[in-house]
C-alpha cells in the first residue's frame, strides 16, 4: 500500500498568485493513498525541503508528489531530498503547476482546477513507481580532439598538461588552422605566427598528446566515458616516422601548384608542408589519381611525369620516367596515335600539351648527347621465354620479362629487327638509325635478337627449353580488294612497296600514281611516292574525310606535298592495254547509315562511274595476318586474328601467348605494345605458377577534378617541318623536333592533373627512405573517453562575388589573400602588391560584409571579426606604405564590443588615416586600369565612387567544409548554417546535446582569436571535470523486455537510433530482444514499436503512464 | 531642431499598403547604389525606405513618384526587401489619403483609365480598330488563344504596326487565336504600380470576368507587363489563365523547328531586356533565341544586359508622366546600342519602344539606330 504525500509549492506568488493553494491542498487530502498534503512558500528552499524530510519520518511516506515547477527545473533537486530522507529518489512525481498553470493562465478558478487535476495524475501516477537504482560505468581517460586550429590547440594543450592522453587530429599537414594564415592579430598587432607557433610545437613534442595530421574523424560509437572511433589517416606516401623534414622531396619534386595556404598567390609542390613552422614537420605528397594523359596511353605510360621533369629541364630523368613502362621513346615521339593527347585535360582549355613531341625531345636529347650503356637487370630467373616477331608487341613483352629476370629470346624472320617499324614506316617519319638506337638499348638490356629466324613450330622452340611463347607476329600482308585487273603490272601493296623501300631496294614509280585507302599505310606510300619522283599522286578513298583513320596531321602533310585526295570515291576495275596498266574505273560513293565500326557506310551511286589515267596503283586497304608463315594449330577468330583469352592473351595452347596486330588486327604501334606488356605480365604468372586472370585488368583511378582557375591561355607549340620544297626526292625527317626552350615552355603548359607526377625523383632523393608511393591510407582506431569539436571556419570564396569583381579583376582579392600578403613569411615576402601588375596600390578600398548578413546567401549572420581586421589592415597599410589610403565601405561597424576594439578603430580612423564611408557598395567596375567601387555615401546623402588600385572583400566566414557530415558522424546538433549547436546557448556554450562531446572555437560561431582560446580552454575543463571522476553515472531509465511477452520480432532493433537491441537466445530455443543498458538513452522508441507490448521503460511504464491517464476521469 | 516623433499613422498607412517589408531593411545603401536613377540625378532610395521606417515621408515631393519599378534593387538587396512594394505602398498611401503631390499627367491617366479602359483617352469602341482589314475573328468559345495586344499596341499608331506584325506572325504559325474588341480594358499594371489599387482592381475582376464568360483559357500578350500582371497579380483575383508571352511562344515553334525563316536581315541588332520580361519574369533567352535564329542578323549585347538591364524609364507608371530632358535612361541605353556598333535596338516591350522611339527622335540619330520590336523583326524575315 501506497502512502503519499503531496506538497504544494507557492513558489513566491510565481504559483500562488493564480492558483488557488488552500484549495488545492485540501483537494489532495481526498486523493486515493494520500496521507498527508502541505503547502510552502518556496518548497526548493532549504526549510522546504527540511519539510519533506520530516514528513516522510513523521507519516511514513513511501511516495512524494511535488506540485511546482517544471522536473528541468529541480527535479535532480527534489530527488536529492527524498535520498537524504532514506527514500528510493525515483519514488516521486513532479506536477508542474508553474508553467502549466500559472504561467499560462490568468483564470485562478481554472488554473486551480487545472493544477488539482495534474496532481490528482501525479498521484495516481507516483503509486506505480518502483525503486530504480542508477549504474555506474568505468570510463577512458583519453580525450580526442577534432581540429587543430588555436581552440583545439589550447584544448589538447591544457588536457595533456592536466596529464592525460589527447589525440589530436587535424586534416590538413600541419596544425595551426586560420591563425597560423594571418600576418598579425587585432588590436594589439601580435605576430600571429610568434605567438602561435610556440604552441603548435608544444603540441608537437607533448609526450601526453597523439598528433594525428592529414586525418579526418571517419566513424564514432560508444557512449559518454567509452567512445570508439575511427581515424582515416589520409595517405601520405611519406612515411612519417621516417621523415625528417628536410625538404629535399619538395626541392626536387618537379610539380607546382597553387599554394592553399597562400591562398593561390603562391605555389608549392607536389611534395610540400604547407608553411616552413609546419607542425608536424613531415611532409605529405598530393596525389590525386592517375591523370588523364597515363589513363588514355593503352601501355600507362605516365605521361605527366615525364612533362613535368622536362618542364624542369631534367631531360634524363624524364626519359627514364618513359623506359620505366616501355624501351620505345623515340619511335613513340615519331609515330604514336597519342590518345593522351585527345584526353589532355589542358584541351579543354585552349589546347592539349604536345606530349608525343616533348617524348620525341628527350629521346632526341639523348641520342645527340649520346647514352650511356644500360645495366642490365640481374638475371633472377631460369625459365627462358621464347619471343616470336620482333614489332614493337614483341620487343615490349621482351623488355618486361627481361627486367622481371628471365632470359628471353627474340626469334625474327626478316634480315632485320624492328618488325612493321622497320619495314612499314617510311624514313622520312621514322629514320632508320632512331629504331636502330632504340632496338640496340633493348639488346643491351640483355635481351637476345635472332634475325633470320622464322619458326613454323612451336614444339621446337618448348623442345629448346623455353617455357613460354609470345607471339608478335603482326599482320604483314595486304589485303586485296577483289576487282577485276587486280594483278595487272603496275598495281603493287603499300606494306610491300614500302618495305621494299625501307630495305633500300630500288623502286621506281609512274608519273602518276593512284593510292587507294584512307589510312596511315596509303598516306605513306603516297608521299613516298612522291619522293620517289612521282608527278602527281592521288588518294582514292570510298569515304569522306572525316572517316579517314590517318592521322589528321599526316593527311594535311601529305596534301601540302601535293597529294590529291578523291574522297568518296571507290575503284571497280583496273584498266590495262597491251598489258601496260593504263588507268582505273572509279564510282562515286554516297554515305549511308552507319555499320559496325560505327563509320558511315559507303553506297555506290549507279552510273557515276568514272576513270583515272594512271601508271602506277597502289593499294592499302588493309592488312592481314600472313596464316602460311604462321605455327600450326593455333585458333583464330572469325576475322581472320589470333584467338586469344581478352584478359591474359593467352592462346588456345598452353604456355603460347599472342598480342599485337596479330590478335587486334592492324592498330597503332602504342596498342602493340601495352599487348606485349600484357603478355609479359601473364607470362611472368604462367611461369610462376600463378593464377593467370587474377586481378585483371587492372584500371588506373583517373583523377576526378581537374582545377583550371586562373590558368591563361596559352597556344601548343607547334612542331617545326622540313620545308615542302626540300622534301621531294629525299627521305629526311618531315618533322624537325622542337628545341630545349620550346620543349621547356611547352611543358610547363601542363596542368599537372594529378599533382603528384609519380616521376620518383623525390624517391632517388630521400636519404631517410620515408617515400612509398604505393602506400594508400589507412584506417585506425582510438578509445578515448570525451571528444571535443573544433573543427572551425572558412572565409567565403570571393570569387563567388562577381557584382564587386571578384573572380573578375585580379586586383579584387579576399581578405585572407591581403593577409597572405602581408605576412613576411608569406607569397610577396611581406609586400602588398597589386597581382595584375605587381605595383604597390596607393588607394585600397575595403567592402565589408561581403557574403555576410544577406540573405541571398543564405548567410544572413554577422561574421564578427570583419570589422575589426579591416581596420587592422588599414593600419598595416599605412605602416607598410604611407602614401596608401584607404576606404572602408561598412554597412554597420560591429567591432568595438571587444577588449581596446573602440581604442583600435580610433586608431585606424585618426592614426591611419582609413576613411569610414557608410554603406554597401553596388558594383566594382573596371575603368583605365583602376577599379571603380560605387555605392552610396549615406553621410553626404549621394552616390559616391571611388578608383581604387586594389580591393579587398572582406568575404563573411562559414563553417569549415564538411563541418555537417562531421556533425552526423558525431550525432550532434548542427544549424542550418552548418555551425554546431551549443547545448543551450548562454548556460552550456561548451557543450553539446550529446554527453562527452564538447565544442570550442569557431565551429560554433564566428570568434575572434582568445574568445577561441577561451572556448578551447573551457572545454578542455568540462573534459576535465569528467575525468575527474573514476565512474559514470547513468541514468536507470532504461527500456527493458519481458521475455515471456516479446515474440522476436525485433522490429524494436530496427528503430533504435543508438543500436542498443540486439536478438538473443532464451533456454528454450526462442529469439528475443535484449537492451544493452549502457547504450540505451530510454528514448522509448522500442516500446512504441513493440506489438505485443513487450517492451517498457523503466520510470515509464505503461501502468505508470495509464494510470496518470485513467485518473482523470476516475 | 525639429524633434524627431515617428509619425505612427503614417508608418502604419505603408506598412497597411503593403509596405511592412520595410521593416526588414537595415539600411545598407546598396539599392542607391544599384538604382539607375543615380546615373542622372540623386534619387537616395535607402533615404526613403528609412523616412518610411519613421513615417517621416515627404509627400509633397517628387521623389514619390521617380521609382521605375525596375527591380534591380530588389534582385539584390541583402535583407530581401520588396522594395518595390514599399514604393507602390508610399504611393498608394498617397492616393488613397488624398493628401500630398501626384504628377498630373498621371492624374489624367488615371481618369482616362478609369472612364474609357485604356490611359490614352481613346474611345472605348474603337480598341479593335488597329485590326481592320486584317481579317482577325472574334474570340469565341473554343478558340484556343486569346491575343491581347497592350492599350499602347490597340491605339497608338507607332503600337499598332506591332500587333498588326504579331497577327501576321500569329497566322503564318497556324496559331488558333482571337481577339476580344471594346469589352476589354486595360490590364491594370501601371494603375497599381501608381497607388491606385481599387481602379486596379475593378480593371482586373472586369477583365477576369469577361475572359471567363468568353472562355478564355490561354492567353497571348504583346506587352511584359500585361503578361506580369495576367500572370503574377490576376491569380490574387482568382483569374488564373495560362500566359504566355509572344516571345515565349515563338521561341517554342524555333525549338520544334515550325517556324522558318526564309529572308535575311544582315543588320547589327542589339537585344534590350525588358525589365518586367527579364528580372521580374525571367525571361532572357527566348528573344535571343528568336533573333540568333533569323539569317543574317548578327547579335551583340550591350555593356548592362540580362540580369543587369538598364531600365528604359517607362516602368512604375514613368511611361505617362515627364520625365526631365538629361535624365532619361532611354537616351543612355540609345546611345549604349550605339556604341556597340548595333544599326537596330530591338526589345519586346511597347513602353520600351515609345521611350526608345523618343529618346532616337529628340537625339537625332534616326539615321544611326533604329528602334524595332522583336515582333517586327521576325514578320520582316517570314
Amino acid at each position: 500500500m501506497a502512502r503519499i504525500g503531496v506538497f504544494i509549492c507557492h513558489c513566491g506568488t510565481n504559483i500562488a498568485g493564480t492558483v488557488n493553494i488552500p484549495e488545492v491542498v485540501e483537494a489532495a487530502k481526498k486523493m486515493p493513498q494520500v496521507v498527508y498534503a502541505e503547502d510552502n512558500r518556496f518548497t526548493c528552499s532549504e526549510p522546504g525541503q527540511a519539510s519533506i524530510r520530516e514528513a516522510i519520518k513523521e507519516y511514513q511516506l513511501n511516495r512524494v508528489v511535488i506540485g511546482a515547477c517544471s522536473p528541468r527545473m529541480h527535479e535532480s533537486t527534489f530527488r536529492r531530498t527524498l535520498a537524504e530522507a532514506g527514500l528510493n529518489p525515483y519514488l516521486l512525481e513532479m506536477g508542474n503547476i508553474r508553467e502549466h498553470c500559472s504561467w499560462a493562465h490568468t483564470d485562478k478558478g481554472a488554473a486551480t482546477e487545472k493544477a488539482i487535476d495534474l496532481l490528482k495524475m501525479a498521484v495516481a501516477r507516483v503509486a506505480w513507481h518502483e525503486p530504480l537504482f542508477p549504474r555506474q560505468t568505468g570510463l577512458t581517460k583519453r580525450a580526442l580532439v577534432i581540429g587543430g586550429g588555436i581552440a583545439g590547440i589550447q584544448a589538447s594543450l591544457d588536457i595533456a598538461d592536466a596529464g592525460y592522453e589527447v589525440v589530436l587530429v587535424e586534416r590538413e599537414p600541419s596544425i595551426g588552422g586560420r591563425m597560423a594564415q594571418l600576418d598579425k592579430t587585432f588590436p594589439t598587432l601580435d605576430c600571429s605566427a610568434c605567438i602561435l607557433t610556440p604552441r603548435m610545437t608544444q603540441v608537437g613534442q607533448h609526450p601526453n598528446i597523439k598528433l594525428l595530421s592529414y586525418s579526418e574523424l571517419d566513424e564514432v560509437s560508444g557512449y559518454v566515458g567509452n567512445f570508439k572511433v575511427k581515424i582515416r589517416r589520409k595517405a601520405r606516401y611519406i612515411d612519417e616516422t621516417k621523415c625528417t623534414g628536410c625538404g629535399e622531396c619538395a626541392t626536387v619534386c618537379p610539380v607546382e601548384v597553387e599554394s592553399e595556404f597562400n591562398e593561390g598567390l603562391g605555389k608549392r609542390k607536389a611534395a610540400y608542408i604547407p608553411f616552413p613552422q609546419a607542425v608536424p614537420n613531415k611532409y605529405v605528397i598530393d596525389k590525386r589519381g592517375y591523370p588523364p594523359c597515363r589513363v588514355a596511353c593503352p601501355a600507362g605510360v605516365n605521361a605527366q611525369g615525364y612533362v613535368a621533369l622536362i618542364s624542369q629541364g631534367k631531360f634524363k630523368e624524364a626519359l627514364e620516367v618513359v623506359r620505366r613502362t616501355m624501351p620505345f621513346p623515340a619511335v613513340c615521339g615519331r609515330v604514336c596515335n597519342h590518345p593522351c593527347e585527345l584526353d589532355c585535360e589542358r584541351g579543354t582549355v585552349d589546347e592539349p600539351i604536345a606530349i608525343r613531341a616533348l617524348k620525341r625531345f628527350i629521346a632526341d636529347y639523348e641520342l645527340k648527347a649520346g647514352r650511356e650503356k644500360p645495366t642490365p637487370p640481374s638475371r633472377t630467373k631460369e625459365e627462358k621465354v621464347a619471343i616470336i616477331g620482333s614489332g614493337p608487341a614483341g620487343l615490349a613483352c621482351a623488355y618486361d620479362l627481361v627486367r622481371e629476370g628471365y632470359p628471353v629470346t627474340v626469334f625474327e624472320a626478316l634480315p632485320q629487327p624492328g618488325g612493321l617499324l622497320r619495314y612499314g614506316i617510311p624514313e622520312y617519319r621514322l629514320p632508320q638509325e632512331v629504331l636502330d638506337d632504340e632496338i640496340k638499348y633493348i639488346q643491351e638490356m640483355g635481351v637476345e635478337i635472332r634475325t633470320n629466324s622464322p619458326v613454323k613450330d612451336l614444339g621446337q622452340i618448348f623442345n629448346q627449353g623455353y617455357g613460354a611463347i609470345f607471339l608478335g607476329t603482326g599482320a604483314p600482308t595486304s589485303q586485296k580488294m577483289g576487282i577485276p585487273g587486280e594483278d595487272a603490272p603496275g598495281v603493287r601493296h603499300a606494306l610491300d612497296f614500302l618495305r621494299r623501300v625501307n630495305a633500300g631496294e630500288k623502286v621506281t614509280v609512274g608519273d602518276r600514281v593512284a593510292v587507294i585507302g584512307g589510312g596511315n599505310a596509303a598516306i605513306d606510300a603516297s608521299r613516298v611516292a612522291l619522293r620517289l619522283g612521282a608527278k602527281e599522286v592521288f588518294i582514292v578513298y570510298r569515304r569522306s574525310r572525316a572517316e579517314m583513320p590517318a592521322q589528321k596531321t599526316e593527311i594535311e602533310e601529305a596534301e601540302r606535298e601535293g597529294v590529291k585526295i578523291n574522297l568518296l570515291a571507290a575503284p571497280t576495275k583496273v584498266l590495262t592495254r597491251d598489258g601496260k596498266l593504263t588507268g582505273i574505273e572509279c564510282i562515286r560513293m554516297e554515305l549511308g547509315e552507319p555499320d559496325a565500326s560505327g563509320r558511315r557506310r559507303p553506297i555506290p551511286v549507279k552510273g557515276s562511274e568514272f576513270t583515272m589515267d594512271v601508271d602506277n596503283v597502289i593499294i592499302a586497304v588493309g592488312q592481314a595476318l600472313d596464316k602460311e608463315a604462321l605455327p600450326k594449330d593455333l585458333a583464330y577468330t572469325a576475322w581472320g586474328t589470333l584467338q586469344v583469352e581478352q584478359t591474359t592473351l593467352q592462346t588456345n595452347i598452353d604456355g603460347v601467348f599472342a598480342g599485337g596486330d596479330a590478335v587486334s588486327g592492324p592498330a597503332g604501334v602504342i596498342e602493340a605494345i601495352a599487348a606485349g606488356k600484357e603478355a609479359a605480365i601473364s607470362i611472368d604468372r604462367y611461369l610462376r605458377g600463378l593464377d593467370l586472370a587474377e586481378g585483371r585488368p587492372q584500371a588506373l583511378k583517373k583523377v576526378e577534378k581537374v582545377s583550371k582557375e586562373g590558368v591563361e591561355t596559352k597556344p601548343r607549340k607547334s612542331m617545326p617541318l622540313l620545308d615542302v620544297g626540300k622534301r621531294g626526292g629525299s627521305l629526311a625527317e618531315v618533322e624537325l623536333g622542337f628545341d630545349e626552350k620550346t620543349a621547356i615552355e611547352e611543358a610547363n603548359r601542363c596542368l599537372s592533373c594529378a599533382v603528384c607526377s609519380d616521376c620518383r625523383e623525390c624517391e632517388k632523393v630521400c636519404e631517410a627512405e620515408a617515400i612509398y608511393h604505393e602506400r594508400g591510407e589507412e584506417l585506425i582506431e582510438e578509445e578515448v573517453g570525451a571528444i571535443i569539436v573544433a573543427s572551425g571556419v572558412k572565409p567565403l570564396d570571393h570569387t563567388l562575388f562577381p557584382e564587386y569583381g571578384g573572380g573578375k579583376y585580379a586586383d579584387v582579392i579576399g581578405a585572407l589573400q591581403l593577409e597572405r600578403m602581408m605576412s613576411a613569411a608569406g607569397p610577396t615576402g611581406g609586400e602588398v602588391l597589386r597581382p595584375s601588375n605587381g605595383a604597390h596600390p596607393k588607394t585600397v578600398v575595403f567592402i565589408s560584409c561581403v557574403g555576410s548578413r544577406d540573405e541571398r546567401t543564405g548567410k544572413d549572420y554577422c561574421s564578427r571579426v570583419c570589422c575589426m581586421y579591416m581596420a587592422k589592415h588599414a593600419i598595416l597599410l599605412k605602416e607598410h606604405d604611407p602614401e596608401t589610403q584607404s576606404y572602408i565601405f561598412y554597412t554597420d561597424l560591429r567591432g568595438p564590443g571587444g577588449k581596446m576594439f573602440e581604442q583600435f578603430m580610433w586608431r585606424a580612423e585618426r592614426k591611419a588615416g582609413a576613411i569610414y564611408l557608410r554603406g554597401r557598395i553596388s558594383d566594382v567596375y573596371q575603368k583605365d586600369g583602376r577599379l571603380m567601387v560605387s555605392g552610396e555615401d549615406q553621410e553626404r546623402n549621394e552616390p559616391v565612387e571611388i578608383a581604387a588600385d586594389l580591393v579587398v572583400l572582406a568575404t563573411g566566414l562559414m563553417p569549415s567544409d564538411g563541418a555537417a557530415e562531421l556533425a552526423r558522424t558525431l550525432n550532434i546538433s548542427y544549424d542550418v548554417k552548418n555551425f554546431m549547436l551549443e547545448a543551450h546557448p548562454k548556460l552550456r556554450p561548451v557543450e553539446t546535446n550529446t554527453d562527452g562531446i564538447f565544442l570550442a572555437g569557431a565551429a560554433v560561431a564566428p570568434f575572434d582569436i582568445p574568445e577561441c582560446v577561451a572556448q578551447g580552454g573551457g572545454a578542455a575543463a568540462k573534459v576535465l571535470s569528467l575525468f575527474g571522476h573514476d565512474t559514470i553515472t547513468t541514468e536507470p531509465t532504461t527500456a527493458m523486455v519481458d521475455a515471456l511477452r516479446c515474440i522476436g520480432c525485433l522490429l524494436c532493433t530496427q528503430v533504435c537510433p543508438f543500436s542498443a537491441i540486439d536478438p538473443e537466445l532464451t533456454r528454450d530455443g526462442r529469439t528475443i530482444a535484449a537492451i544493452n543498458e549502457t547504450l540505451c538513452k530510454g528514448c522509448g522508441l522500442c516500446v512504441a514499436a513493440c506489438r505485443p507490448g513487450a517492451v517498457n521503460l523503466r520510470g515509464f511504464s505503461d501502468q505508470q503512464l495509464l494510470a496518470e491517464v485513467k485518473s482523470l476521469w476516475q | 531642431m525639429a524633434v524627431l516623433t515617428p509619425y505612427r499613422e503614417a508608418v502604419e498607412a505603408v506598412e497597411e499598403a503593403g509596405g511592412e517589408a520595410l521593416k526588414l531593411c537595415y539600411q545598407c545603401g546598396l539599392c542607391t547604389g544599384i538604382c539607375p536613377w543615380n546615373t542622372v540625378r540623386s534619387f537616395l532610395v535607402r533615404r526613403m525606405l528609412h523616412e518610411s521606417q519613421l513615417g517621416l515621408v515627404d509627400f509633397e515631393a517628387e521623389d514619390t513618384w521617380l521609382c521605375a519599378t525596375c527591380r534591380a534593387c530588389v534582385d539584390r538587396c541583402p535583407r530581401e526587401v520588396p522594395i518595390i512594394d514599399v514604393m507602390r505602398a508610399l504611393r498608394r498611401t498617397i492616393v488613397g489619403l488624398g493628401v500630398g503631390y501626384v504628377p498630373d499627367s498621371l492624374r489624367i491617366t488615371m481618369k482616362n483609365i478609369s472612364a474609357l479602359g485604356n490611359p490614352l483617352g481613346e474611345a472605348r469602341e474603337a480598341r479593335a480598330a488597329w485590326a481592320e482589314g486584317l481579317d482577325v475573328k472574334p474570340f469565341a468559345s473554343g478558340t484556343e488563344f486569346l491575343y491581347f495586344p497592350c492599350c499602347v499596341q490597340a491605339y497608338d499608331p507607332r503600337g499598332q504596326k506591332i500587333a498588326r506584325a504579331m497577327v501576321g506572325i500569329l497566322k503564318k504559325a497556324g496559331m488558333d487565336f482571337g481577339i476580344l474588341g471594346a469589352e476589354q480594358s486595360c490590364c491594370g499594371e501601371s494603375v497599381r504600380k501608381a497607388g491606385n489599387e481599387s481602379l486596379c482592381e475593378s480593371l482586373a475582376q472586369g477583365n477576369i470576368h469577361l475572359f471567363a464568360e468568353n472562355g478564355v483559357t490561354k492567353i497571348i500578350t504583346t506587352s511584359p507587363h500585361c503578361y506580369h500582371t495576367f500572370k503574377n497579380e490576376y491569380p490574387e483575383l482568382g483569374g488564373n489563365f495560362e500566359v504566355i508571352h509572344y516571345t515565349q511562344y515563338l521561341a517554342g515553334l524555333i525549338r520544334e523547328g515550325r517556324l522558318k525563316f526564309t529572308k535575311e536581315i544582315n543588320k547589327r541588332v542589339t537585344y534590350h531586356d525588358p525589365c518586367y520580361l527579364g528580372r521580374h519574369n525571367g525571361i532572357y533567352d527566348e528573344p535571343r533565341l528568336i533573333l540568333e535564329s533569323i539569317p543574317g542578323l548578327e547579335l551583340v549585347e550591350m555593356p548592362n544586359s540580362g540580369q543587369n538591364s538598364l531600365c528604359c524609364g517607362g516602368g512604375g507608371g514613368r511611361i505617362w508622366m515627364e520625365t526631365k530632358k538629361g535624365e532619361r535612361f532611354s537616351d543612355l541605353r540609345v546611345d549604349q546600342a550605339i556604341e556597340v556598333g548595333a544599326s537596330v535596338l530591338a526589345t519586346a516591350c511597347p513602353y520600351c519602344i515609345a521611350n526608345f522611339d523618343d529618346s532616337v527622335l529628340t537625339s537625332d540619330k534616326g539615321e544611326i539606330i533604329e528602334v524595332k520590336d522583336v515582333a517586327e523583326l521576325v514578320e520582316q524575315a517570314i
